[in-house]
């Protein structure tokens, strides 16, 4: 996924809601946006690297997911896998228009492996 | 035309006036065609009113000034050995419990302190009201609720096994004197088998001579656990319908989905596991691994704390895992731990709704 792609996703992500997008590509380098500043790039990479192991843990152990949902009181933390294996991590707070968008998002990564 | 319901005449006692004002209404409005709730202050006052009016049970606090519960029931007792008893308390220690059932009580529950605690109160009086012992029998459990059956064996002190099964499941259930004290499903055993065995939805019994089990395995009253499976069936179909989705893709899934029916959900549900917070498991179905999954809960309650730490979130709700072919919830509470995975077809893993 080159920068223009990226840059792409980043601003399809940019919605009232939307506390932090990131994606980590199959060599594991990760990169975070940040939208609200209570969730700094760095923050969204460290869980970006911790939802890539929960991935790993869970094929492990006979689950292997295509995308996580997290939901917390305050907020989702949607996490998507591609078949190539890059991941799209995205921060919504529930309820909000960021939180609708997830699925629009998600086709969008997924076109950007087929090369669409 | 039909013949009129027998009204029942039910007299509770207790000191705390709150609590008489509560159950009256709660139950005139379940009953208000077959219940006649008459209340007293106090035992005296119950003795008094039980000189002129018969009454079909009488429901009595505990802890009562001047003369108490266990010395009322005891009088109960002599005067109207016919009469049924239960008892009601807000401290249902074991040392109450076995003084008020020595002095002829069938029922001894603790006070409920919600809705559905005054709702299983309900149902376990009605039970005891209308229930006669009767002698051997069988029936289909669409028709008898097994709770039912089990409470007017352990209400009727009887000693009996409850053989339990349906297509996927055979277990019994082990009643010594009124109590339960053994329980088997399958590999299962104690209460967790109970919990099981209680959650099953349609199926058979049969109620055979008693003899003595291969363990002791279940040590606890039988109204709480009765009470407990209650609530584990409840949250097992809470969790079933929370992972039957689909679901608002905006909104925080609903507790249980009214829109899926109970048959759908078990022809759905490939898996469920209800553990403590601690992660003993209380009740497994069909998991492939019951450690392994106790241990995914708790790798994501670890997890859930850890982004806690790094972003603000407030508490932590649950994971909804999407696989080929399955979804997997997995929710995390202090006391309790669900994972339930159910079989979906057809969905596009790009827009999966949440």
């Amino acid at each position: 996924m080159n920068d223009t792609q990226q840059a792409s996703l980043v601003a399809g992500a940019i919605a009232p809601g939307m506390l932090a997008c990131g994606v980590r590509l199959p060599d594991a380098t990760c990169r975070s946006y940040s939208f609200d500043e209570t969730w700094p790039c760095e923050h969204l990479d460290k869980i970006l690297h911790q939802l890539a192991e929960t991935m790993t843990w869970l094929a492990g152990h006979g689950l292997a997911p295509h995308r996580l949902t997290w939901t917390f009181e305050q907020g989702q933390i949607f996490l998507i896998k591609r078949p190539d294996g890059a991941l799209l991590a995205l921060a919504t707070q529930p309820n909000t228009v960021a939180a609708e968008n997830v699925d629009q998002l998600a086709e969008e990564f997924f076109s950007l492996a087929s090369g669409n | 035309m039909s013949a009129p319901a027998k009204q029942y005449q039910l007299l509770f006692v207790d000191d705390d006036g709150d609590f008489l004002a509560m159950i009256r209404d709660f139950f005139v409005a379940l009953r208000e065609n077959t219940w006649q709730i008459h209340c007293a202050s106090s035992a005296d006052q119950a003795l008094e009113m039980l000189k002129t009016r018969k009454m079909d049970l009488v429901v009595s606090d505990v802890n009562m000034p001047m003369l108490d519960g266990i010395q009322f029931l005891h009088i109960l007792n002599r005067r109207h050995p016919d009469l049924k008893k239960a008892v009601i308390t807000a401290n249902a220690t074991e040392e109450k419990r076995s003084a008020c059932l020595a002095e002829g009580a069938e029922l001894f529950i603790e006070k409920p302190h919600t809705p559905e605690g005054l709702k299983s109160i309900f149902i376990m009086l009605e039970e005891l009201i209308t229930w006669t012992p009767q002698e051997g029998f069988q029936g289909v459990l669409r028709r008898v609720g097994l709770q039912d059956v089990i409470q007017m064996e352990c209400l009727g002190r009887n000693s009996s096994i409850l053989e339990i099964h349906n297509q996927q499941l055979h277990g019994r259930v082990y009643i010594e004197d009124g109590r339960i004290i053994h329980a088997q499903a399958g590999d299962a055993a104690g209460e967790s088998a109970f919990y099981k065995l209680l959650s099953i939805s349609s199926g058979e019994f049969q109620l055979q001579p008693f003899e003595p089990p291969p363990g002791r395995t279940i040590e606890g009253q039988w109204e709480f656990l009765l009470m407990e499976a209650a609530r584990v069936r409840d949250e097992t179909m809470a969790a079933q319908a929370l992972a039957a989705g689909p679901v608002s893709k905006t909104e925080p899934a609903p507790a249980v989905k009214t829109s899926t029916t109970a048959s759908d959900l078990a022809a759905r549900v490939e898996e469920t596991l209800i553990c403590s917070g601690t992660g003993d498991p209380l009740y497994v179905w069909q998991c492939p691994d019951a450690q392994a999954r106790v241990a995914l809960l708790q790798n994501v309650a670890q997890q859930a704390v850890f982004f806690g730490q790094l972003v603000p979130l407030g508490n932590f709700d649950r994971l909804e895992i999407q696989l080929a072919g399955s979804r997997a919830v997995a929710q995390v509470r202090a006391d309790r731990m669900v994972f339930v995975r159910v079989a979906t077809t057809g969905e596009n893993p790009a827009t999966q709704t949440q």
